[in-house]
């Protein structure tokens, strides 16, 4: 700061002013969309919550509503990965990582507003994504990002795979509750995790027969 | 009485399945399934009050419904905890692969089935859990493992499993064998 001269300065000022309206317009729509849905939120509704002009709002998203909206899941996700890689970065073994990964993913999706209003709401939206191809990539997205905290204890194919089960584990429980494991619970995601996870994915890594699994 | 509006409401789901296995879903209309099953449209309003959405919503659960019974046939003479869990993935991977109308849907109305078969997990999973309940029983189980519980893991992991086999390939006998014997079975057998 102290060194940079005027010019570099003032172009240094400009875009984070234009990254930080952005982010305005990203949280603004996220608080419409915790509100109405995504279906009633319109572009003047975003601009409103932000404070910004609709000009303003169609310099930092040209492509309008879907362009926010586009914006909006690809901040969330990256938000949701960040704050369950902290989780499971402090896993001192493999059980904390399943469970750590596990509990705080739960946690952090069934408090978070939007997606409980869309659940309500448009249903179809969140839903669609969690049977047959549309499950295949969130499995595989989901799983990708995980891979690397599990790798640390395990060969990188029982790695994925871990990760893969510890997903489904968590879109079954958060889609069919069940009376007796409360994903939110630590100590009920422990117990789980030792009784039928964590046995599986040890056992799948010195499992020699292991064939390495096509990428979907 | 019953059974005979039991019969009608059969035919008329029969009859709009195939005209959406024809047609595709966006295609047809509560008109076409009318006269596909020779009944009025008057009738059909009697069966369907809620009109087009609610009869494309019964559809698909008849057709789940007809989905588990195939599996059923499909699985029900195995003599293992293994043998059935396996049996199981392999046929309900392929005949999701091979069902037209359904990959259809999937392409054309994917929201069509999220909500359906979202409301129907629970049912589901009891359903599994129930069937597979004897097969645990029979089986020498590690200590401490409580067969209802077990019965619901492995519910949940074979629905998941079937709807979106992710990594694995299912149609390999090898991975099939892989999967269920060492990741889902570990901590249970």
């Amino acid at each position: 700061m102290s060194m940079g001269g005027v010019t570099a300065a003032a172009t240094e000022v400009v875009a984070p002013a234009r990254a930080s309206q952005r982010l305005r317009v990203i949280d603004a729509a996220l608080s419409c969309i915790a509100r109405a849905g995504t279906k009633k939120t319109t572009v003047d509704d975003v601009a409103r919550e932000a404070e910004v002009s609709r000009a303003t709002l169609y310099r930092a998203f040209p492509g309008g509503k879907d362009a926010i909206f586009a914006a909006v899941v690809e901040t969330e996700l990256a938000r949701f990965f960040s704050t369950v890689a902290i989780a499971m970065g402090r896993a001192a073994d493999l059980e904390e990582v399943l469970v750590n990964g596990i509990c705080v993913s739960a946690t952090y999706l069934s408090n978070h507003a939007a997606i409980a209003y869309l659940c309500d709401h448009e249903p179809d939206l969140v839903l669609q994504r969690l049977v047959f191809g549309q499950m295949d990539q969130t499995l595989e997205l989901c799983s990708t990002f995980a891979q690397p905290f599990f790798a640390r204890f395990l060969d990188p194919v029982a790695a994925a795979r871990g990760a893969e089960l510890a997903v489904r584990v968590i879109v079954s429980y958060l889609m069919s509750p069940s009376p007796s494991t409360n994903l939110q619970s630590e100590a009920e995601v422990q117990a789980l995790v030792r009784a039928f996870i964590l046995p599986g994915v040890e056992a799948l890594a010195s499992s020699s027969a292991v064939p390495v699994a096509p990428h979907v | 009485m019953a059974i005979a509006n039991e019969e009608l409401r059969e035919r008329i789901l029969h009859a709009t399945y195939d005209c959406i296995a024809r047609w595709g879903v966006a295609r047809t209309s509560v008109e076409d399934a009318a006269s596909e099953a020779g009944v009025s449209r008057a009738t059909m309003y009697r069966y369907f009050p809620g009109g087009r959405e609610q009869l494309l919503h019964a559809v698909v659960e008849w057709e789940y419904g007809r989905f588990f019974q195939r599996l059923y046939d499909a699985v029900h003479d195995a003599s293992t905890l293994e043998e059935v869990i396996e049996r199981g993935l392999r046929y309900a991977h392929r005949a999701i692969a091979e069902h037209e109308v359904l990959q259809v849907v999937l392409k054309t109305e994917p929201e069509l089935l999220g909500v359906t078969l979202s409301g129907e997990s629970a049912t589901t999973l009891e359903l599994i859990a129930g069937f597979l309940t004897p097969y645990l029983e029979h089986h020498e189980l590690r200590d401490g493992v409580v067969v209802a519980e077990a019965a619901d893991y492995l519910a949940r992991m074979v629905l998941s499993y079937m709807g979106a086999p992710g990594r694995w390939d299912l149609d390999d006998p090898v991975q099939v064998a892989e999967l269920v014997r060492v990741e889902l079975l570990a901590g249970i057998v």
